[in-house]
């Protein structure tokens, strides 16, 4: 689960961490009100809200040069700005081609401070610990992923004790780190406490401040501020859940959640594979590649018990316009290959097997899974082994062309 | 020998009354597992698939002598049970259970630092030594008594694996699949530790994924290590650029570097045979230990 910038930085101001004033807005006339609202004289910065990173170096569809977060200093600029952006499509370098919808922007008063860093909390899975994150501010194309990765030791990391908390070295040692003098580091200490409180009560999965900015008196503001959190602990969260945007995931994403499922959509290829497990998922596309061929969505059947939702799931990938063949490989433990043959069977005999389609089952009830897609008469291959499902799916589509 | 869990473990189910539990508990007992006790609360005292249930592992263990657990609760109720499996000082505990909130899992690894329960998962197919003991739901009938230990990250290329054993007619001492989550139980390492100690292991079979640094770690063990046993390692999504989607999106600012490409060059830098495709494994393992002609 994703939200808004502005959504997060409300939660972060309900923990105690300093924001710049900001309001969100739906229209260009509310982002001239809004503006009045959070500062009588400005500067401003007009945001648009879409759940991605990068916005600052990213471009709108169809539009040269301004991307999607702007530093305006005449208040007559904002309507015509905000109406630049609103209704708009956002593209940055995390969004892909497609880019995202603008619906709303948010309007700040622009914070003066003499030195902005990145702070991050994510979790170190072999310690099974979250971690504090602190960096050089991160700003363009170049990201912290890449930071991490080309250059680890500009990148701070401070494993938390889940007992304890951050202890009084660390704060220390990413004061240091920064090279903060002594004023700000009672105020890093807050931060990070606080941070790091969002993250645990909220079951986040990753908190990123790129940047947080410190002011003249020491003090520290997000300044940007995004968030994910924990799917499998949406249960205890209302509040989150209630102000997920559902308009920033795909339909069929979106879909394939209500029934439970995993989808994932690439924005290439021509093939769709349904598997019941990621493991599976990327053993597959490595083999689909290497015949040539690329593939175009994932459908996660993994734990389904009611063949009506896998039905419905399958279909998913069947509706998918992209997809010109469909392999199914389904190793059965938990989940039973004959559901999952009885839904093939339902969905196909419903939107028509018009493309090819490979099946593979093995483990609990593979026999009576074989025998029900026989017995449907319908053109399904049947494989045993997932490189046999591979070739043949791919044979197909080749003599299909 | 094995490792983990053989035909003289007492096995209990935690959650052993909710349907997916009887339907695959009840395998595992026909397949020959020592199930002596199931647990769940409020229906201590009673009978269920002919096992005695209690209320509490304490209970359970006290009147069975139990030392490891099967859990299939519910994920809202997993860090209770699983809690309750430490605090019991079981040897083993094997977690079904997927869906299980991240935060929960790593109050749990914290706790179960200071105890000597492994814990394997959650969100995995679980354990099994061929026609000894089955602690999941692994789809048995694929599984063929031999000589390598397969140790997994991936839940359903864990069946992969057994397949490509079986192909080269060796079959497997035990199969262990480690949990697709963020956060698991035990990682490659003490799985490889053991299978080395095991007389009944000649190689092992490593199946890696993307992301976690877990392969990683093992790889800088498995080079210290004097005495070794042949690994086979494979990790899934090298050609792939898109399935980055797939994953912790944390992993990579936590962990350092993204290429399985990378990943796969620690393994083989280890001393690892490592294979592109997992329908290599066969060959490998062929090449290992040829056939008597």
């Amino acid at each position: 689960m994703n939200i808004h910038e502005y959504q997060a930085k409300k939660i972060l101001a309900d923990y105690g961490i300093l924001i710049p004033e900001g309001k969100i807005a739906y229209t260009p006339h509310e982002a001239k009100e809004a503006a009045s609202k959070v500062s009588r004289h400005g500067p401003w910065m007009l945001k648009a809200q879409i759940q991605s990173g990068a916005r600052e170096s990213g471009h709108f569809l169809g539009k040269r040069g301004k991307g999607g977060v702007r530093f305006i200093q005449r208040k007559r600029d904002i309507l015509p700005e905000a109406e630049e952006m609103l209704g708009e499509i956002l593209v940055t370098n995390q969004t892909g081609a497609k880019g995202r919808l603008v619906s709303r922007v948010y309007v700040e008063a622009f914070k003066n401070v003499y030195f902005k860093f990145y702070a991050g909390m994510v979790i170190h899975r072999i310690s099974a610990k979250p971690t504090f994150l602190l960096a050089s501010f991160v700003s363009g194309s170049k990201s912290i992923l890449q930071r991490a990765e080309e250059n680890p030791d500009t990148v701070l990391k401070l494993p938390i004790d889940i007992d304890k908390g951050i202890s009084r070295s660390q704060v220390r040692s990413a004061c240091i780190f920064l090279g903060l003098d002594e004023k700000s580091e009672p105020h890093l200490k807050k931060f990070i406490n606080r941070l790091y409180k969002v993250f645990i009560e909220k079951d986040a999965t990753m908190i990123e401040i790129n940047p947080a900015g410190v002011n003249r008196r020491g003090q520290i503001f997000a300044l940007d501020a995004n968030m994910s959190f924990d799917d499998n602990a949406a249960y205890r969260h209302p509040e989150i859940r209630k102000i997920q945007d559902d308009y920033e995931e795909e339909d069929r994403a979106l879909k394939a959640k209500k029934f439970g499922f995993k989808y994932n959509d690439f924005d290439r290829g021509n093939v769709g594979c349904i598997v019941n497990g990621d493991g599976i998922a990327l053993a597959a596309m490595d083999l689909i590649k290497k015949n040539g061929f690329d593939t175009s969505c994932v459908l996660n059947v993994k734990g389904g018990v009611d063949k009506d939702k896998i039905a419905a799931g399958i279909k998913i990938i069947m509706t998918n316009p992209r997809v010109e063949g469909i392999l199914i490989n389904i190793l059965g433990g938990f989940l039973r290959c004959n559901l999952i043959a009885e839904g093939i069977v339902d969905a196909a005999s419903e939107v028509g097997a018009n493309v090819p389609l490979v099946v593979r089952f093995e483990g609990t009830n593979k026999d009576d899974a074989t025998d029900i897609i026989e017995n449907s008469k319908l053109p399904i291959i049947i494989a045993h082994t997932m490189e046999e499902s591979v070739d043949r799916l791919t044979l197909a589509m080749q003599e299909a062309e | 020998m094995s490792i983990f869990a053989d035909k003289n473990t007492k096995v209990l189910i935690q959650g052993i009354t909710g349907t997916q539990a009887s339907f695959h508990v009840r395998r595992s007992i026909d397949y020959g597992t020592n199930v002596v006790a199931g647990v769940t609360p409020g229906k201590g005292s009673s009978i269920h698939l002919g096992i005695p249930v209690f209320n509490t592992v304490r209970e359970a263990v006290l009147a069975t002598g139990a030392n490891a657990s099967v859990v299939f609760v519910p994920a809202k109720a997993f860090k209770g049970a699983v809690i309750e499996a430490i605090e019991a000082d079981l040897d083993l505990c094997v977690c079904i259970t997927d869906g299980v909130p991240i935060l929960d899992m790593m109050e749990i690894r914290h706790l179960a630092e200071k105890h000597k329960t492994k814990i394997i998962g959650p969100n995995t197919p679980g354990l099994i030594t061929p026609n000894e003991a089955r602690l999941g739901i692994f789809p048995e009938n694929i599984h063929q008594k031999g000589r390598i230990g397969i140790v997994s990250r991936s839940s359903t290329l864990t069946y992969e694996a057994v397949l490509e054993t079986n192909r080269a007619q060796l079959g497997q001492s035990t199969v262990i699949g480690l949990g697709d989550d963020v956060i698991i139980g035990i990682d490659f390492i003490p799985a490889i530790e053991a299978f080395i100690k095991d007389d009944d292991t000649d190689a092992i079979v490593l199946i890696g994924q993307m992301g976690g640094g877990f392969e990683e770690e093992a790889a800088y063990y498995y080079e210290t290590l004097d005495a070794k046993k042949p690994i086979i390692a494979f990790v899934a999504g090298s050609t792939t650029p898109s399935a980055q989607k797939i994953g912790y999106a944390g992993d990579i600012v936590a962990g350092g570097k993204r290429s399985i490409q990378y990943k796969k060059e620690i393994l083989k830098n280890s001393g690892m045979i490592v294979v592109d495709e997992i329908n290599q494994i066969h060959d490998e393992l062929l090449k290992l230990y040829p056939p008597h002609v």
